[in-house]
């Protein structure tokens, strides 16, 4: 595991704050409404177990990426056509669900077809109830296709961090799961509880003790889900070859 | 007249009816073996006369025995003379030319009192002559022997119907594959004068077949055919030139009155059009030196489109559009998107993070070159220090490059492009500084197809125009747009905001394509074409329009053939010195609106651009034109270029190239038994020499044409089968009723 230098990230929050007062303007999207969004799944009236966690996910890629973002997180559901506006979907629970409408079905199996992402966050690891769920769902969604194993070696964890493995409020499991269409990730299962370690009040307060490796382990579970993010966005982008000498340096694996 | 055929109906013919009544006879054979226990000599014959009778029938109405008659009608018609005059009648030059034999024919039937006699010289195209004169100034310059060609355009002329023979003085080097059966059922005789010798001697590249188009670095291969008539054989050095500079050089064992093939490989090394040289040494005594170098001409392109995508921020704009150009096996994608910039705080240490340096040195200044296109979508250069490379930008889109510029926050104005050399080249001029109505325009809006540009290939999703219309107007809604000062002069807007407008009056464009130099620029003031992906995908249940809109603006903007707006072509590639060239083509504007009903100048001209021809030519309502040049002498590559009269500009261009032998000289022999072939098809006469050739009040002019062939086949009725049955019941009744089985 590699842990962040704190003499290096002073050096670089402070190079950062002083080329911000340097840069020349900030981007304006041609509208609110073409900005990226972290959209919440709504289904059957369950509450959403961590509401401040996509809004702090935005913040969390507009302070550390340029990936221009809408910080008010919004919420579809899966048959609402509003899902088809902002291709990044992150649905979190922490307990069983009712099954999805047939209406739900296609909805989320037109939004993956055409491109769209799917974040799931089992906000309960270790409990059956959300996980069962998302499992009986995801078979009746995509009969032909199941939940993969996603080796820790994917372009997932190279996006934008360098990453080893996945973290949310939990250590979890070594891997995440994921649904390919074609060479894309379309759908990424976490079992990490990874809203649990980006939740923050409107005060700063972090909401949820992340365990066992504290704040260091914050730290990486937000890396992933910038990570995440910046995989929807750019795909495979940083397995293009011009990126492998410069990452197989970093990572000890070259000169 | 009539003539008479038979045949059997059964499958298999002949052969099958054989089997079928040898069958029967043997069944009848021991069927009278048994009838030899009947004591009554009466009854036995009565029996077996039955049996026989039967059998016969039944044979009779299997095998289907009928007969086919055929009358004909007779008459004396018209005597036609076709002379060869294409450029192998010059041959042999050393003796007495096939030419100078053909003449001394001529001049003997010019003689001739013989009434109705008409004349034709006849090479790529038919001709008419007159008897009296053609010996005088016989040519020998067509670059084509097509004895096929001007039969059948003899025959379906005025006089075609009046014709009773053809007479047709050649050296029968036709190497089209004649159907000779084809003239045999017009009825018409085809006598034929073969003007050969003997001994020809001539090395030649018989055929050269490479690929037309060539990818650059990649390893190509010519396939080159050398023959050696009436000399030794052995190994002949084959050279391989490009541009008169040797790119190979092979030797291939031929062997004495025969071919040999070889492959020669070669690496294109430039893009654009090659001319490639093939040639041999000249043998001693060689009768046809033209023939001892070929050419041919290669487009060499990329076997990959190359672009470089270059994007200012993670966007679903510049996903959809990655993931489109990675998807497509053939585009070579670069891509270099911005993650982060300088007022981002990444919390980590180099180490921690996958980024790179941007390269721009690599990009805009060492490899710039390689590419097809170049996009930059919604990026700003001002923070890269990239401000010495936009004149190199800008240079290789003069230079025949293609640049992309795709809005969004960080574009046009607003990446601060307004008064750069970038600014030269877009379709589109920028405000000069912030106006009142601000950089971007906010706001869902339906993009409308501009005037005119229904027919635009770029804007075609569906093949009908009505169709098209109806399926843009079913696509998700597009969200803001970045303001732009003006069209350029010249350029081509194809989709317009419906409700904002630009300052000076009219409405505000979205799409844009345009020209600088000789490169290709599209102007995209908005960033959310994605949404004809997923969103009109969510919506409709199909998201192909995204697909193909961008399929059709990248191959536009790479000049893919397909979708150029005019085009001409020539009947071939290679022609011989003074061959005659048909151009065809259609001729569009920018919009593909038709050049109707237009003057238009085919002019030729040569490698280095000089003009060696001219020939006006008029299109048609649609655009399209034909018109024949008439090519120079000098071998060589040319190009063709069409233009409006009057107005400069060249609309399209096609490459031919002449060679000194071209396929007339390739195969130089006489071929006499492919026109003996003609006359026995045609129940003609075929003399071996002019000198053998009688005088033309000998030459049989009756002309034998088919009225129609009848078939009678008499047991092809019912009634046949109800004679077998009854035969057969009949012989039942008297066996039961003489007490036997």
């Amino acid at each position: 595991m590699r842990s962040p230098s704190v003499t290096t990230t002073a050096i670089t929050i402070a190079a950062g704050l002083l080329l911000a007062a340097l840069a020349p303007r900030a981007a304006h999207a041609l509208g609110e409404s073409t900005r990226f969004q972290v959209r919440g799944v709504a289904h059957g009236g369950a509450d959403v177990p961590r509401p401040n966690a996509a809004r702090r996910l935005g913040v969390e890629i507009s302070k550390r990426t340029s990936v221009d973002v809408l910080r008010t997180p919004g919420t579809s559901r899966l048959d609402d056509a509003s899902i088809f506006d902002h291709p990044f979907l992150y649905w979190s629970g922490d307990a069983a669900f009712e099954p999805l409408s047939g209406a739900e079905l296609s909805g989320l199996r037109r939004f993956i077809q055409f491109g769209g992402f799917l974040l799931i966050d089992d906000a309960s690891p270790g409990a059956a109830g959300f996980d069962a769920s998302v499992r009986r769902e995801i078979g009746r969604a995509f009969p032909s296709r199941r939940l993969r194993d996603l080796p820790n070696t994917h372009t997932i964890f190279r996006s934008f961090y360098l990453l080893d493995r996945p973290e949310g409020r939990v250590r979890g499991p070594d891997h995440m799961e994921a649904i390919q269409v074609g060479e894309r990730v379309a759908v990424l299962y976490a079992r990490h509880d990874l809203g649990g370690a980006w939740a923050r009040d409107n005060l700063g307060t972090w909401e949820h003790p992340v365990t066992p490796g504290g704040d260091e382990q914050r730290e990486r579970a937000i890396r992933l889900g910038v990570n995440i993010v910046m995989y929807a966005l750019c795909l495979d982008y940083k397995d293009d070859q011009v990126h492998a000498p410069f990452i197989m340096r970093r990572r000890g694996g070259g000169p | 007249m009539t003539g008479t055929a038979f045949s059997f109906g059964i499958p298999g013919g002949g052969i099958s009816a054989g089997i079928l009544g040898l069958t029967l006879a043997v069944l009848v054979v021991f069927g009278l073996r048994e009838l030899l226990a009947e004591p009554r000599a009466q009854r036995r014959w009565v029996l077996g006369a039955m049996r026989l009778l039967t059998a016969t029938l039944a044979w009779a109405v299997a095998a289907q025995p009928r007969w086919l008659t055929e009358r004909f009608e007779e008459r004396e018609g018209q005597l036609a003379i076709l002379v060869d005059v294409s450029r192998s009648m010059s041959l042999p030059r050393a003796d007495e030319s096939r030419q100078a034999r053909a003449r001394a024919l001529l001049e003997r039937w010019a003689a001739s009192d013989r009434e109705g006699v008409s004349v034709f010289t006849f090479g790529e195209h038919l001709e008419a002559a007159e008897l009296d004169t053609l010996a005088e100034s016989l040519p020998a310059s067509a670059d084509q022997t097509q004895i096929g060609g001007a039969l059948t355009e003899l025959l379906a002329g005025d006089g075609g119907e009046g014709l009773g023979a053809v007479v047709v003085l050649s050296d029968g080097g036709d190497r089209s594959e004649l159907d000779v059966e084809a003239f045999a059922r017009e009825g018409v005789r085809v006598h034929t004068v073969a003007v050969s010798e003997e001994g020809l001697r001539d090395d030649a590249i018989a055929e050269v077949q490479a690929d037309p188009v060539g990818f650059l670095r990649r390893s190509a291969r010519v396939r080159v055919v050398v023959r050696s008539l009436g000399g030794p054989g052995g190994p002949i050095p084959v050279t391989l030139r490009r541009d008169q500079e040797v790119v190979r050089e092979v030797a291939v064992e031929v062997p004495p009155d025969g071919e040999a093939a070889v492959e020669i490989p070669f690496t294109p090394t430039r893009l654009g059009r090659a001319v490639y040289q093939v040639s041999i040494p000249r043998a001693a005594g060689d009768a046809v030196p033209e023939n001892d170098e070929r050419a041919f001409l290669v487009r060499v392109v990329r076997d990959k489109l190359r672009v470089l995508l270059v994007a200012g921020q993670p966007s679903w704009d510049q996903r959809f559009l990655r993931a489109f150009l990675k998807r497509d096996p053939a585009t070579d994608l670069i891509s270099f998107f911005i993650l982060r910039n300088t007022t981002d705080l990444t919390m980590a240490g180099p180490d921690e993070l996958a980024l790179i340096p941007f390269p721009t040195d690599e990009l805009f200044n060492e490899h710039l070159g390689s590419f097809d296109l170049v996009i930059f979508q919604n990026f700003e250069y001002g923070p890269y220090q990239m401000a010495s490379y936009l004149p190199r930008i800008r240079d290789y889109v003069v230079r025949g490059g293609s640049f992309a510029m795709i809005g969004g926050p960080l574009s046009f104005h607003s990446g601060g492009y307004a008064n750069t050399p970038i600014s030269d080249i877009l379709p589109v001029e920028l405000p000069p500084a912030h106006g009142a109505t601000g950089t971007v325009v906010e706001g869902d809006f339906a993009p409308r197809i501009a005037d005119g540009m229904e027919r635009h290939p770029m804007l075609e999703l569906l093949p009908d125009p009505s169709q098209n219309v109806g399926a843009w107007g079913r696509l998700a809604e597009l969200r803001g747009i970045n303001r732009i000062q003006r069209v350029r002069p010249g350029a081509t807007v194809l989709l317009e905001h419906p409700t904002v407008t630009l300052e000076g009056g009219g409405a505000h464009p979205v799409l844009v394509l345009g020209t600088a130099g000789e490169g290709r620029t599209l102007a995209l003031t908005t960033d959310t074409t994605w949404r004809w992906g997923i969103t009109t995908g969510g919506m409709t249940g199909d998201a192909s329009a995204y697909e193909r809109f961008w399929d059709r603006a990248v191959r536009w903007l790479s000049r893919d053939p397909a979708l150029e707006p005019a085009r001409i072509t020539t009947d071939r590639e290679r022609y011989g010195p003074g061959a005659r060239a048909t151009v065809e083509g259609v001729l569009r504007d920018a919009r593909y609106v038709a050049h109707g009903s237009a003057s238009v100048e085919l002019v030729l001209r040569d490698a280095s651009g000089e003009e060696v021809g001219r020939v006006p030519a008029r299109t048609d309502a649609d655009g399209r034109v034909a018109a024949t040049l008439t090519l120079p002498e000098r071998p060589g590559a040319y190009r063709v270029q069409a233009q409006l009269s009057g107005r400069e500009g060249v609309i399209a261009e096609e490459w031919l190239v002449i060679e000194a032998g071209g396929d007339e000289l390739a195969d130089p022999r006489a071929d006499p038994g492919l026109l003996a072939r003609l006359a026995e098809a045609t129940g003609a006469e075929h003399w071996d020499s002019p000198e053998a050739a009688p005088g033309l009040e000998a030459i049989d002019t009756v002309r034998r044409r088919s009225l129609g062939v009848r078939g009678t086949a008499p047991f092809s009725s019912p009634w046949a089968f109800v004679l077998v049955v009854a035969a057969f019941l009949g012989e039942w009744v008297l066996r039961r009723r003489w007490g036997r089985r």
